[in-house]
């Protein structure tokens, strides 16, 4: 064993066990906080073991794409309601935790088959390296073109719904009056702040 | 085209004529008895620890730069009695931040608030893998290159929020929220700008950008075909390092100091660090992506010509070389200069102001700036990178 | 149409004239960059006070009447006569006076008032002290007279904007007889001397004529 592939292993085994470890930190700490930067280290990991499979493209999107948007902002979503309540304790929970890791082992038993029954063909094809910048875009230009403009169709859809429900425009009314209120008054400047109501009306 | 070649890869190494230092480090290694490979690990780390000094030696320099254009700005004299010109006050900053007490406030989340700024710095650090100084004057020639330093740059906003929230202060969490809200809206234009010139360039690689730019010297240099990129990559890096138009996270006026208000010693001089590292790497980056990187305004090879040298004369290799290198620099230190003009020229701008312009602005004419790149690099193959 | 043509025309202009102004603003702090600092390096440069500089206050007790004119004028009565009846001569006798500078706001009123002149203003400024009741004085502090900054051999003296040449910005390396901007008061003397003379004598003139006139 040379020294090249003895230093892989050891990549491999120390980025699994951030992984494994990581990811038990995640479900298993009681601090909400905690268990959000740990999954932004279990992101970087599996960025890690990409790396280790010669994918860099794919690990340094892991790394925009989990690390530097979808944790950012379950952080986000954590310190900006970062009240500190305690939950309402739950009946029979013992039973639902029973349960609930029963069927975690019963996936695990089949991805634990699945796993030892594929024949995977070993060692697998030869990595592209820095080509795969190029075969991908390939790939989702022609055969992944409709699954691409499906998904991007869908981020459409998420980004409409979260403007119609951050501007409340439409829906608000001032509780006092009864009268609607323009709440787009922070984005034009020249809107006068107080509202002539017989005017309005 | 090769020039020197000290710190490029193996591979091209071997393709690439000219002088070769790891090659001969190689041999020399091997000639004391040690094997190739373990020549090869003892040779790894040294490109690395040239570089992390260089940019700390660039993060000196900028400091003394800030303190003294900033001074002159204001027509006062600045650091003057350590050193000729004061020149050796950031080190005498640095060593006072070392010996100082290591606070950690008593209600603050200890490891989280240690981690934080560790994690601020590591990805600046690791973005310095990807700047060229020189055809192979870099650490290694990613494929994915400046898409390497994009990925890399979305890991400091973890590493602010960490900060603000371990701090147990709401200064501190205001401005890693902040922080982080500031650094993802601006990463999208940014990202963008990027394209467009990675769309010319038909490559990720810093090394092909510059190489394409320098087919004739000054007129080729990718600011004259991206003018609008250039401006938008420029505010978008300014505000990624939270310089001061857009230095909200730490606005001393509003949130004492933002996420660095709980910090003393060595981790608030991790912080210091960081923001200067990341100055510096953006006017490098900014120099590579739009104003020819290691080119001189006139290309090396038609001076080489004139001379009536070959270009592959190791002579004229080593000039090439340290012509690049400081030509880097140069253009760096003058993107250094401006940012350094505006930030005594600018006040600040409020939060929504901030996030108008990045949204409502940046992004759409980033967007447009990619389209017209786009149909003109169909229309004209030739002058944009068919 | 015309209507969204129109704004995103105006919005261009806007963003225009913002990177205009912007630009300007640039070319205002690069112009600084070939300023000299007008830093004075204090302990060891400093500025030469004006002729009505309001510093410490000089005193002296051989003048003093005792009359506490100083005290009635000053707006928060801060100096300390303390004076007995000399039932014999039926004369004040002064035995101290003191103005504490840690509370006195240099408004120069006592000065102003003193019938007998023995107040005066200094040009001394540095009184800084560890502990506040130091900057007590009593007569005898009060009546020491402060370095002047032009006769100071460890200090290089630097004259005030107003005191400098016309055009003139830098306080260094000033030649030594470089005459302020404007005249100085004893040349606006003469000058006003010269034109009440030339009425004078105009008038004079006018008077002669007059008299020609009434000859005729």
């Amino acid at each position: 064993m040379n020294i090249s592939t003895s230093t892989e292993l050891i990549c491999f085994a120390i980025l699994s066990m951030v992984v494994v470890l990581g990811s038990l930190g995640v479900i298993l700490l009681a601090n909400i906080v905690y268990s959000a930067f740990l999954l932004g280290g279990v992101f970087m990991a599996v960025a890690g073991l990409y790396l280790l499979l010669n994918a860099s493209f794919v690990a340094a999107a892991q790394i925009l794409v989990y690390v530097g948007a979808v944790n950012v902002l379950i952080l986000f979503a954590i310190m900006l309601v970062n009240k500190k309540e305690d939950l309402k304790p739950i009946k029979s929970l013992q039973i639902r935790r029973v349960l609930s890791a029963g069927v975690c082992a019963g996936l695990l038993l089949l991805l634990a088959r699945v796993d030892l029954t594929t024949p995977w063909a070993l060692p697998g094809p030869i990595a592209i390296g820095e080509q795969a910048t190029e075969r991908i875009g390939e790939h989702l230009f022609t055969d992944y073109l409709l699954p691409f403009e499906l998904a991007s169709v869908l981020l459409l859809m998420a980004m409409i719904g979260a403007i119609v429900l951050a501007r409340r425009d439409v829906l608000i009314t001032d509780v006092g009056t009864g009268d609607s209120v323009d709440q787009s008054l922070i984005e034009k400047a020249s809107t006068p702040l107080l509202i002539d109501k017989s005017t309005t009306n | 085209m090769s020039m020197v070649t000290p710190l490029g890869t193996a591979s091209q190494v071997l393709t690439t004529p000219g002088i070769d230092l790891e090659l001969s480090f190689n041999q020399a290694m091997q000639g004391l008895g040690l094997s190739s490979e373990v020549a090869h690990l003892i040779w790894l780390p040294l490109p690395m620890l040239l570089v992390l000094v260089a940019a700390v030696i660039g993060v000196l320099v900028t400091v003394w730069l800030e303190r003294k254009i900033s001074a002159a700005a204001q027509q006062r004299i600045g650091p003057e009695y350590a050193g000729a010109l004061g020149v050796l006050q950031p080190m005498a900053d640095g060593l006072k931040l070392l010996v100082k007490e290591d606070v950690i406030p008593a209600r603050a989340d200890g490891l989280l608030f240690t981690l934080g700024p560790v994690l601020v710095l590591v990805p600046v650090i690791l973005s310095w893998l990807i700047v060229p100084f020189g055809q192979n004057l870099l650490i290694s020639n990613v494929g994915i290159g400046i898409f390497l330093w994009i990925a890399l740059s979305s890991i400091q906003p973890i590493g602010l929020l960490m900060s603000g929230y371990a701090s147990n202060n709401k200064y501190s969490l205001l401005g890693g929220l902040r922080a982080a809200a500031q650094s993802i809206s601006y990463e999208i234009p940014l990202a963008l700008s990027v394209l467009a010139i990675v769309m010319m360039s038909n490559s990720l690689s810093t090394v092909d950008i510059v190489e394409q730019q320098n087919g004739a010297g000054l007129l080729s240099w990718n600011v004259w075909r991206q003018p609008v990129g250039f401006l938008i990559f420029w505010i978008c890096a300014l505000a990624e390092c939270e310089r001061l138009p857009f230095d909200l996270p730490e606005a001393e006026e509003e949130l004492v100091a933002g996420y660095q208000t709980e910090y003393a010693g060595m981790k608030f001089a991790l912080f210091y660090l960081g923001s200067y590292i990341n100055l510096v790497l953006s006017a490098l980056l900014v120099s590579v992506l739009y104003l020819g990187g290691w080119g001189f305004p006139i290309p090396i090879e038609w001076l080489a010509s004139w001379v009536g040298q070959s270009i592959d004369a190791p002579f004229i290799q080593v000039i090439a070389g340290s012509i690049g290198i400081v030509m880097t620099v140069i253009k760096a230190y003058v993107l250094v200069f401006i940012a350094i003009l505006l930030r005594w020229t600018t006040p600040r701008v409020r939060i929504d102001q901030l996030l108008d312009l990045g949204w409502k602005f940046l992004l759409p004419i980033s967007l447009v700036n990619l389209l017209v790149t786009a149909s003109l690099k169909l229309a004209f193959p030739i002058a944009f990178g068919g | 149409m015309l209507g969204f043509l129109k704004k995103v025309s105006d919005y261009t202009k806007e963003a225009f004239g913002a990177a205009n102004y912007l630009f300007q603003g640039l070319v205002v702090t690069f112009d600084h960059m070939r300023r000299r600092p007008i830093t004075v390096q204090y302990p060891y440069e400093k500025l030469i006070p004006s002729e009505r500089y309001r510093g410490r206050i000089h005193y002296e007790f051989d003048k003093c009447i005792a009359c506490e004119v100083c005290v009635r004028v000053c707006p928060i009565n801060l100096p300390v006569v303390d004076w007995v009846m000399n039932k014999e001569t039926k004369k004040k006798e002064l035995r101290n006076y003191s103005i504490d500078f840690g509370v006195c706001i240099f408004c120069g009123n006592c000065v102003e008032y003193c019938p007998t002149n023995c107040l005066s203003m200094t040009e001394e400024y540095e009184l800084a002290a560890f502990d506040r009741h130091s900057l007590n004085f009593d007569n005898v502090a009060l009546g020491r007279l402060p370095t002047s900054v032009t006769t100071d051999p460890s200090v290089q003296p630097l004259r005030e904007l107003s005191y400098l040449p016309q055009g003139v910005m830098d306080p260094h390396d000033l030649p030594q007889n470089a005459q302020r901007a404007g005249q100085l008061p004893s040349e606006v003397l003469e000058l006003i001397q010269q034109k009440a003379s030339t009425i004078d004598s105009n008038e004079s003139i006018k008077s002669s004529n007059q008299i020609d006139n009434n000859k005729e």
